[in-house]
């Protein structure tokens, strides 16, 4: 018997095991009736809708950002550099 | 001569012959599925409805009707008693929220079945995370599957227990596909609409958890493949 039978054979065991018995009824309509779960209100629902769209359009800004900075950091410190020669 | 009362009168036998027609079949179609009660879907429906305008004993009624169902589904995620019970209380809240949604296309008990699912998969990713893993004793995987004997001995809760230990060694992922396949016979079909992934997804996924199962045993010691 190969690896794969033996879990069939314990799969197929294991699936005569009676679960134990829940009852949640109490518990989950508590729950709800005391109001500590409720469904997202519409303006909710925009406001997550639009910090999902603004992280969307943040990452690539960020990276665009960075991207522009370092490009025009170089000619930046070269000046830099040569004020600080000059006054040498 | 043709009598006017007889024109009159034979639609209405045509419609009676019709009526009867419809109504055999939908008492065959009831009678081969014994195990679905015929006025549990429409009862179902009924509750939905009237727990989307806040009837709160119609919401009753469906925890009634499908906890043992879900459950039996989350048992196979956790067999910690409080954290198994938890885990039902989070599906009928989630199911709750999202009540809306549900369109009657497919069983009530199917649509739960999907939310159980993922709620149970989100308990594995979290404990997954945070690395509580029991640890596995490769001695008694070998002396519990030594012979057909000794599995067949085995009692159906040690059985599972030993399985949902192996399972446990694997990444939440794997071990979705394999308690889904193995345990709960899903075919690719069920097994996506379950997960919500792919056909294609499903057959990668079921392969790459099965060769990863393979070399777990492997490398553990605990069986050899032949």
């Amino acid at each position: 018997m190969n690896w794969e039978q033996k879990i069939e054979q314990l799969a197929a065991r294991a699936r005569d095991e009676s679960p134990p018995c829940v009852d949640v009824t109490c518990r989950v309509l508590g729950l709800l009736q005391a109001g500590q779960v409720q469904p997202l209100t519409v303006t909710e629902r925009l406001w997550m809708w639009l910090a999902a769209v603004s992280s969307v359009i943040a990452v690539p800004a960020a990276a665009a950002a960075f991207i522009l900075y370092t490009r025009s950091a170089g000619p930046l410190n070269q000046i830099a550099e040569a004020i600080s020669w000059a006054i040498q | 001569m043709i009598d006017a009362s007889s024109l009159m009168s034979e639609p209405a036998g045509f419609e009676a012959i019709i009526v009867e027609m419809v109504r055999a079949l939908a008492h065959s179609a009831h009678a081969k599925q014994p195990d679905v009660p015929a006025d549990s879907g429409s009862a179902d429906l009924e509750d939905v409805r009237l727990a989307g305008r806040g009837d709160g004993d119609a919401y009753r009624r469906l925890v009634e009707r499908h906890q043992d169902h879900v459950g039996r589904i989350l048992w196979r995620f956790s067999r910690d008693r409080r954290v198994h019970e938890e885990l039902v209380q989070d599906v009928f809240v989630e199911s709750y929220l999202s009540l809306s949604h549900y369109r009657g296309k497919a069983p009530f008990e199917r649509w739960l079945a999907r939310i159980a699912t993922r709620v149970g998969y989100r308990y594995w990713k979290q404990k997954a995370r945070r690395r509580r893993t029991e640890p596995f004793d490769i001695q008694e995987w070998d002396k519990a599957t030594d012979g057909d004997s000794v599995l067949e001995a085995l009692e159906p809760d040690q059985a599972a227990e030993m399985l949902h230990r192996v399972f446990e060694q694997l990444a939440p992922r794997d071990r979705l596909v394999l308690t889904l396949r193995y345990l709960e016979q899903c075919d690719v079909v069920e097994t996506a609409q379950r997960t919500g992934w792919t056909k294609t997804m499903v057959k990668v996924q079921t392969m790459r958890a099965r060769n990863r199962l393979r070399k777990l045993l492997e490398h553990t010691g605990m069986e050899s493949i032949r």
